[in-house]
C-alpha cells in the first residue's frame, strides 16, 4: 500500500518529535543531582526508530551530537529479537559505540501493540564511573580498565522488572550514590520519551508515521546536501596539534584532515593523523565523529532538524590505531577534549572555501576537577571549576567572538557556576572572576574574551586534576585573515607557605593545603580580519571599558586614545592608520 | 451610577473594559500612542465618557477605581530607552551581569552574539568588601569606593544606581551602608539595593533583576506620575492601581519602589479574567490562550491559582521576581509562512505585524501570513473585519499564498492555506504542552479559555490537537486583560534565602519562625500603606525545597502558617510534589532534603464588580451563509455565519458555523456543539467524531 506524503504532516511530526526530546531534557535538568548534569547540562536526549536511526535529538551541549545513534545500533545488533516492552538498557563502552566512559546512556525500546516502533534514550556525563580516579579523568591511565567500569550493551530492566543483581553489581563499582540516582532520573527521562512517541504513532498509525519519517529524513538530507553544494567542490586540508599526551613532556600529536567536497556530499578523512598515545589522550571513533559533526553543524543553517537524514551526505574516514580512533584497550577519557583541536583543523581546512562561515580558533579549554573534604559539613565535595575554564570563542565574519563561552564542545551550553551557590556547595571562597583584559584575539572582529579567576581553597585533603590544553604559546586560539591569536591559558596554586605550583595540562595535584590560592586565566578566542580595520570608536569604547589596554589599542589596532579622558583621538588615529 | 475601569496598554491597541455599578460593561479599543501612552488612555476615556453621554470630568468623577496594565517598562528595556544606570558590585565580580553565566542560547549559531548589558562595563564599579555564605564579614566595606563611584556616576549623568553585593541575602549590612552613602552623594538618583529588590541567593539573577529594577524605576515613576496628574486634572479622585507581572495589582508607590514587578505586566491579567468567566461553571482549572497580531500567549490556572514562575528573562537577561508563568511564542495573525531549504512549510517567527501587515490588509505587505490563510479558508470575513472598519483583500491573500507556498510545494492554494493554518495550530499546541505536560499536567483535563482577536479562529483546531473537548470564548475576549484587571487582588511577593538541611534535627526552627514573622510584618505594613484593612489581608507561605545536590527547587505551599514549621508534613508534601512533577520521589530518608528559601505571597482582597447576566433574549441573528473550509472534510462547504452580538443566553446550536462579533470570530467545526451561558460566554463542546 502506498501512502501519500502530506508535506504539512511531515512538518507536524518533526515539531512533535522535537518537543518530545525537549520535554525529556527538561525532566533531566530538574531531577538530576550532579552539577555536571543539572548545571553544566552535559547530556543529550533522543528518539530513534526501530532500526536505530535518529528521529530527533536535542543536544544540551554539542559534543554529544553523534553519541547515541551508533550505540542504539550496537544494542540492536547484540540483543536482536530479545527486546520486550519494559526493557531498559545501559551502555558506556567506548569500544562498542560510546564516546566517553563517563557518558552513560540509557535506552528504552518502545512498542505499540507488541510491535517495536522505536527507542527513547538519554545519555549523560556521570560524576563517577569507577576506575582508578574519582570522576574518571586519570592522566595516569594506560588502559581502559584504569579509567572506568566498562558497560557494553546491558539489560537492567527485563520486561518492567529491575534486575537487582545486575543493578547492584554496577553500582557496587561506582563511588558516589548520586550516580545511581542520576541514572534513575535518566530512566525517568526515557519513560517521558516513550509516552510521547507512543501517543504520536497511535495518532497517525504506524504506516503513515513511517512513511512520513522517511520523507522527513529525505527532506533533511536534501537541506544538508544543498548547504554542502554551496561549498565549492575540492579537497581541503587542515592540520592542528594537540600538546602533551600526559606521559612524555613535550610530546605533540598531529591531526591531519582532508575534507573532500563533491556536489552535495562531504568526506572528512583523518588518515595520516598521529598514532595512538600510551596515555589517555586518545579518542574513540564516536568522540571524533561527534567533534566533526558539531563543527559541521556550525557551518550550516542552524535550524535544520537533527535526524538520520542529517548524517547521510557526510562520511567520516578515520582508520583505527590513530589517536583519533584508538584501538582496544586504549585509555580514551581525554577524547572529548580533542574536539577543540579537531574543529581547529576543520575551520583551517575550509577557511578559504567558506570564509564567511568559519570562525577563528576557539580557546582550548583547561579544566580542573577539585575534590576533598568539606570541614563545614564533614562531607566530601567534588566539582569541576567550570566558571574558571570558560574562555572566548573565535571571531567570524560580521560577528565578534562570544565572551566567556568556554570549550567549543559545549558552545555556550555549559553554565558557569553561580558564585553564591558555588560557595554554598564547596569549601572555596572566590576572590575574583572577571573578564581578562587583552585576552581577546585582535581583529576586524575580535575573539571572545577570556576570564581571570582567583579562589581560596578552604577544604581539607584537596586534590585537583588538571585536564586540558592551551597552555603553550602555539596552542593559543589562532586568528584568521589577518586576525591575531587569543591569549594563552595559565594556572597556578600558591600555597600558604609561599610555594607555588604550576600544573601540567594533564596532571593530578594532591594534598593541597587549606589557604591555598588558585588562579586561572582562561584565554580568549582568535580574531578575524586585520585589527586596524576595526571601527576605531569600538576600540576606544573597549579601552574605556578596561577590556583593551591603551598600548594594545595603539600598537595592534592603531587607535589612539586620550590618556586622560580615554576618548578616541581621531586625528592621531588617522595618522596611525595611514597606510 | 459608578464605574470601575481596566486599561491595558499594548503595543498596537489600548484596551478598555469599563463596568458600571449595575454590572453592565463596555468594551473599547483605541490605537496606542507609543510616544506618550497616556495620550491613548485619555482619548479612550473621553470616548467612553461620550458613550455614556457624559463629559470626561463627570465620567471620571463617577469612576471609583482604575486598574492599569502597561508595557511602558518592557518597551523601555526592549528598545534600550531606559534610565542611565550604574552598578556597584563586590570588587572582583563586576562582570557577572554581562557574562550571564556564559551561556549562548543558540549552540551552533556562531553569528549569534551576546546581548548588550543595560550597564556598560565602565559604569559597573567595584566596592571592596566581602561577606561569606554564612553572613560573616570577611572584609569590611571600603566606603571610599562608594564615594569614588558616586563621583564617576555624577560625572556620567547617572539617574539610577543598582547595588548588588555578594551574599547580601545573608547579611545586607554592607549593601545598606553603600546605599545610604550613595543616596547622600547623589540625592536625585534612584538607588536600588539588591536585598530590597530580591533578597534571594544567586548573584547573577539578583544582579540582573536589580539592574532591571533600577533602569526602569525612573521611567516608570515619571510615567505613573504623568498619568496620575492627567487623571486627577480631569476629575478622577479614586485610587489608581497598577497591574504587576505576578498577576496582582499594587498602589503606584509600591510598584515604583520596585518597577521590575511591572516588566511583564501586559498579559498577566488574563488568568484572573478567565477565572471570572469559568466561575459560573465551577471550573477553577483551565488553560487560557490569547492570540493577537504577533504573539500567542498561554498560561495555566490550577485550583483557582494561576501558575507563577520564579525566574524568567527579559531581553535575554534574568528577571527572577515571581511572574505569571506565561509561555509566549511568535505565532499570531501576522506570522509569515515560508518554505525552508528542505521543502518543509514553516510559519513564523517573523511577523508582518500591523505594518506592513498581512497581504490582505493592503497596507504594503506582500508575504503570506496566518491571517491571509484564515481569509482564504473563509474563517475571516473580508468585509466585517475590525468592526467593519477595514476591508480585506482576498485576492492579495490568495496571490501571496500561491506564490510563496503553493507553487514551491506543488499543491493548490487552498491546500497551502490549510497547511499554514495547521502548522500555526501545531505551534500553539506545543506551547500549551510546555505549560502543561512539562509540568506533569495533562491538558485534556482542562477546558481551553480563548481570547485575543485571532484566538477563536484556531481554538477548536488547537483543542483537537491536544484532545481538549471544551472551549470557552468569553464575551470580553478581545479585551480580556483589561477585563482581568478589574478581577485581581493586590499582591506582593516576599522571599528570603535560608539555606539549611531540612530535617527536624538540623534545622533552626526558631530562625524559620522569626523569618516568617518578619516577612508577615512587612507584608501587613505594605498592604496597610495601600489602605487595605487587615481583615482583607491573606498570606500564603511556601518553602523552596529540593533533594540535596539538585539544582532546581520545588515550591511547596504551606496550606496554613502553622504547617510551615511542621518539618515532617512539609517534607511529605515535597515528596508528593516532586513525584507529581517529575514522576518519582526519594522518600526513603537516604537522600537529604534541603531548604533554600521561604516565600510569601501577600494578598489584599479587593471588591470585585459582579458581572450582570446577559439580558438578551429572542432569536439569534444570522449574517447569512459563506463558503468555509472544513479541515475534517477537507473541502469547502457553505455554512452559517451567526451574529454573535444577538445570541441569547441559553442558546444551543451546533457546528459547522462561524460566530462573528465585531472584534473577533470563532470557527466551530462540525463535531462541536455551541452553547451560550448566562454571561454571554460561548461554549464549544467536542461531541466526538
Amino acid at each position: 500500500m502506498s501512502i501519500e506524503i502530506d508535506p504539512v504532516l511531515t512538518s507536524v511530526i518533526q515539531r512533535r518529535l522535537k518537543s518530545i526530546t525537549e520535554e525529556m531534557g527538561l525532566a533531566l535538568l530538574r531531577t538530576t543531582r550532579s552539577p555536571i548534569l543539572n548545571e553544566a547540562r552535559d547530556f543529550v536526549t533522543g528518539l530513534y526508530d526501530e532500526a536505530g536511526d535518529m528521529l530527533e535529538q536535542t543536544e544540551y551541549i554539542p559534543v554529544l551530537a553523534f553519541a547515541l545513534q551508533p550505540v542504539c545500533k550496537a544494542i540492536i545488533d547484540f540483543f536482536g529479537d530479545d527486546l520486550h516492552p519494559g526493557d531498559v538498557f545501559l551502555h558506556n563502552d567506548v569500544f562498542s559505540g560510546g564516546n566517553q566512559n563517563n557518558d552513560v546512556a540509557v535506552f528504552r525500546p518502545v512498542f505499540l501493540d507488541g510491535e517495536p516502533i522505536g527507542w527513547a534514550a538519554c545519555k549523560g556525563h556521570q560524576a563517577d564511573i569507577g576506575g582508578a580516579v574519582a570522576g574518571g579523568y586519570n592522566p595516569d591511565a594506560r588502559e581502559v580498565w584504569q579509567e572506568a567500569l566498562r558497560i557494553p550493551p546491558l539489560k537492567i530492566f527485563d520486561r518492567g522488572q529491575r534486575r537487582e543483581d545486575v543493578w547492584r553489581t554496577i553500582f557496587a563499582n561506582i563511588r558516589y550514590p548520586i550516580v545511581e540516582q542520576d541514572i534513575e532520573a535518566q530512566i525517568g527521562g526515557t519513560a517521558v520519551g516513550e509516552r510521547g512517541i507512543v501517543e504520536l504513532v497511535e495518532r497517525y498509525g504506524i504506516d503513515v508515521f513511517r512513511a512520513h519519517k522517511e520523507a522527513l529524513f529525505t527532506a533533511t538530507e536534501r537541506m544538508v546536501a544543498r548547504e554542502i553544494e554551496a561549498i565549492p567542490d575540492g579537497r581541503y586540508r587542515g592540520e592542528s596539534t594537540v600538546f602533551y599526551d600526559g606521559v612524555t613532556d613535550g610530546s605533540e600529536m598531529t591531526i591531519r584532515l582532508e575534507a573532500t567536497v563533491e556536489g552535495g556530499g562531504i568526506i572528512f578523512d583523518y588518515s595520516g593523523s598521529s598514532p595512538q598515545t600510551p596515555g589517555f589522550v586518545n579518542a574513540p571513533f564516536a568522540a571524533t565523529a561527534s567533534a566533526t559533526m558539531l563543527t559541521f553543524l556550525m557551518l550550516i543553517d542552524p535550524d535544520i532538524p537533527h535526524n538520520a537524514g542529517l548524517h547521510r551526505p557526510i562520511r567520516i574516514v578515520n582508520p583505527e590505531g590513530s589517536f583519533l580512533n584508538a584501538a582496544f584497550p586504549a585509555a580514551t577519557t581525554f577524547g572529548n577534549s580533542i574536539t577543540g583541536p579537531i574543529s581547529d583543523a576543520i575551520f583551517r581546512a575550509l577557511a578559504d572555501a567558506v570564509p564567511k562561515t568559519v570562525t577563528a580558533g576557539w580557546n582550548r579549554f583547561l579544566g580542573f576537577a577539585v575534590s576533598g573534604d568539606d570541614p563545614r559539613r564533614s562531607r566530601h565535595f567534588v566539582d569541576i571549576l567550570f566558571l574558571a575554564l570558560k574562555g572566548g570563542s573565535g571571531a567570524t565574519w560580521n560577528a565578534d567572538g562570544y565572551d566567556h563561552i568556554g570549550l567549543i564542545n559545549c558552545a555556550g551550553g555549559i553554565l558557569a557556576q553561580d558564585y553564591e551557590m558555588f560557595e554554598i556547595q564547596n569549601p572555596i571562597l572566590l576572590e575574583r572572576h572577571e573578564y581578562l583584559a587583552d585576552s581577546a584575539g585582535p581583529g576586524r572582529w575580535r575573539g571572545g574574551l577570556g576570564v581571570e579567576t582567583a579562589m581560596r581553597i578552604e577544604g581539607e585533603n584537596v586534590t585537583a586534576v588538571a585536564f586540558g590544553d592551551g597552555i603553550v604559546e602555539r596552542a593559543r586560539a589562532f586568528g584568521l585573515f589577518g586576525g591575531e591569536a587569543g591569549s594563552v591559558n595559565t594556572s597556578a596554586f600558591r600555597f600558604p607557605d609561599g610555594g607555588e605550583k604550576v600544573a601540567k595540562s594533564k596532571e593530578i595535584v594532591r594534598d593541597i593545603p587549606p589557604g591555598t590560592v588558585f588562579r586561572q586565566r582562561a584565554g580568549g578566542g582568535g580574531g578575524y580580519g586585520p585589527p586596524r580595520e576595526r571601527p576605531a570608536d569600538l576600540v576606544a569604547g573597549e579601552v574605556r571599558d578596561g577590556l583593551i589596554s591603551r598600548e594594545a589599542a595603539r600598537e595592534i589596532y592603531r587607535v589612539a586614545v586620550d590618556p586622560e579622558t580615554l576618548e578616541l583621538d581621531r586625528d592621531a588615529t588617522a595618522e596611525l592608520r595611514r597606510p | 451610577m459608578t464605574y470601575t475601569i481596566g486599561i491595558d496598554v499594548g503595543g498596537t491597541f489600548t484596551d478598555f473594559h469599563a463596568m458600571d455599578g449595575g454590572g453592565a460593561d463596555r468594551i473599547h479599543k483605541v490605537p496606542s500612542t507609543p510616544d506618550d501612552p497616556t495620550e491613548a488612555v485619555m482619548r479612550g476615556l473621553a470616548e467612553l465618557a461620550e458613550g455614556e453621554g457624559l463629559d470626561l470630568p463627570a465620567f471620571l468623577a463617577r469612576t471609583i477605581r482604575i486598574v492599569h496594565g502597561t508595557t511602558v517598562t518592557t518597551n523601555a528595556v526592549l528598545t534600550g530607552r531606559v534610565a542611565r544606570t550604574g552598578l556597584l558590585a563586590t570588587a572582583g565580580f563586576r562582570d557577572a551581569l554581562a557574562m550571564r553565566r556564559g551561556i549562548r542560547e543558540k549552540l551552533y549559531d556562531n553569528k549569534y552574539t551576546a546581548p548588550k548589558p543595560v550597564v556598560p562595563r565602565r559604569l559597573r564599579l567595584p566596592v571592596r568588601e566581602r561577606i561569606d555564605r554564612t553572613g560573616a564579614v570577611r572584609r569590611p566595606i571600603a566606603l571610599e569606593d562608594v564615594d569614588r563611584a558616586a563621583e564617576i556616576f555624577s560625572r556620567e549623568g547617572i539617574e539610577a544606581v543598582a547595588i548588588c553585593l555578594l551574599h547580601a541575602y545573608a547579611n545586607d549590612e554592607h549593601e545598606r551602608a553603600a546605599a545610604d552613602r550613595m543616596r547622600e552623594c547623589l540625592p536625585d538618583a534612584y538607588v536600588a539595593a539588591s536585598n530590597d529588590i530580591l533578597p534571594q541567593m544567586r548573584y547573577y539573577e539578583r544582579t540582573s533583576t536589580t539592574v532591571l529594577a533600577a533602569a526602569v524605576g525612573p521611567i516608570f515613576g515619571r510615567y505613573v506620575a504623568r498619568l496620575n496628574d492627567r487623571l486627577v486634572e480631569s476629575g478622577f479622585d479614586g485610587p489608581l492601581l497598577i497591574m504587576q507581572s505576578n498577576g496582582g495589582v499594587a498602589a503606584p508607590g509600591t510598584a515604583a519602589a520596585n518597577a521590575a514587578t511591572t516588566l511583564l505586566s501586559g498579559p498577566a491579567a488574563a488568568p484572573a479574567a478567565s477565572l471570572a468567566v469559568t466561575a459560573p461553571h465551577r471550573e477553577d482549572s483551565f488553560i487560557v490562550i490569547d492570540m493577537g497580531g504577533t504573539s500567542f500567549e498561554a498560561s495555566l490556572v490550577r485550583d483557582g491559582r494561576p501558575a507563577i514562575a520564579n525566574g524568567t528573562t527579559v531581553d535575554r537577561f534574568a528577571m527572577a521576581l515571581p511572574a505569571m508563568d506565561i509561555k509566549t511564542v511568535g505565532a499570531g495573525g501576522g506570522s509569515i509562512g515560508w518554505i525552508d531549504g528542505g521543502g518543509l512549510l514553516r510559519m513564523g517567527p517573523d511577523s508582518a505585524g500591523a505594518v506592513p501587515g498581512p497581504a490582505c490588509y493592503g497596507l504594503g505587505g506582500t508575504r503570506p501570513t496566518s491571517s491571509d490563510a484564515s481569509l482564504v479558508l473563509g474563517y475571516l470575513s473580508a468585509t466585517g473585519f475590525a468592526g467593519g472598519r477595514m476591508t480585506l483583500d482576498a485576492d492579495a491573500a490568495r496571490d501571496a499564498i500561491e506564490r510563496d507556498i503553493a507553487r514551491p510545494l506543488g499543491i493548490d492554494t487552498v491546500a497551502a492555506a490549510a497547511g499554514m493554518y495547521r502548522v500555526v495550530t501545531v505551534g500553539m499546541a506545543s506551547a500549551i504542552r510546555e505549560i502543561s505536560m512539562e509540568r506533569g499536567l495533562d491538558p485534556r483535563e482542562y477546558p481551553l479559555v480563548c481570547a485575543g482577536g485571532a484566538g477563536a479562529i484556531h481554538a477548536a483546531a488547537i483543542a483537537r490537537e491536544l484532545g481538549i473537548t471544551r472551549i470557552m470564548v468569553p464575551r470580553v475576549a478581545p479585551v480580556l486583560c483589561a477585563a482581568g484587571m478589574l478581577a485581581t487582588d493586590l499582591r506582593h511577593d516576599f522571599v528570603r534565602s535560608f539555606a539549611t538541611p531540612f530535617d527536624a534535627g538540623a534545622i533552626d526552627v526558631c530562625r524559620l519562625e522569626s523569618l516568617a514573622d518578619a516577612m508577615a510584618a512587612e507584608a501587613h505594613a505594605t498592604l496597610a500603606a495601600e489602605n487595605v484593612p487587615e481583615d482583607r489581608h491573606r498570606l500564603d507561605f511556601a518553602l523552596d525545597l529540593r533533594y540535596s545536590g539538585q539544582y532546581h527547587e520545588v515550591e511547596v505551599r504551606a496550606p496554613d502558617r502553622s504547617m510551615l514549621t511542621d518539618i515532617s508534613a512539609m517534607t511529605e508534601a515535597f515528596h508528593a510534589a516532586h513525584d507529581r512533577l517529575y514522576g518519582y520521589a526519594l522518600p526513603d530518608g537516604e537522600t537529604p532534603v534541603e531548604l533554600i528559601g521561604v516565600r510569601l505571597a501577600a494578598f489584599g482582597v479587593t471588591e470585585k464588580p459582579a458581572a450582570r447576566p446577559l439580558s438578551r433574549h429572542g432569536e439569534p441573528g444570522s449574517k447569512g451563509m459563506r463558503n468555509v473550509y472544513l479541515p475534517d472534510r477537507n473541502a469547502f462547504e457553505s455554512i452559517e455565519i451567526l451574529d454573535g452580538m444577538t445570541l441569547p443566553a441559553g442558546f444551543r446550536g451546533s457546528g459547522p458555523a462561524i460566530v462573528d462579533t465585531p472584534l473577533t470570530a470563532a470557527f466551530v467545526p462540525a463535531r462541536f456543539d455551541i452553547a451560550v451561558d448566562d454571561f454571554g460566554t460561548l461554549i464549544l463542546t467536542d461531541r466526538g467524531a
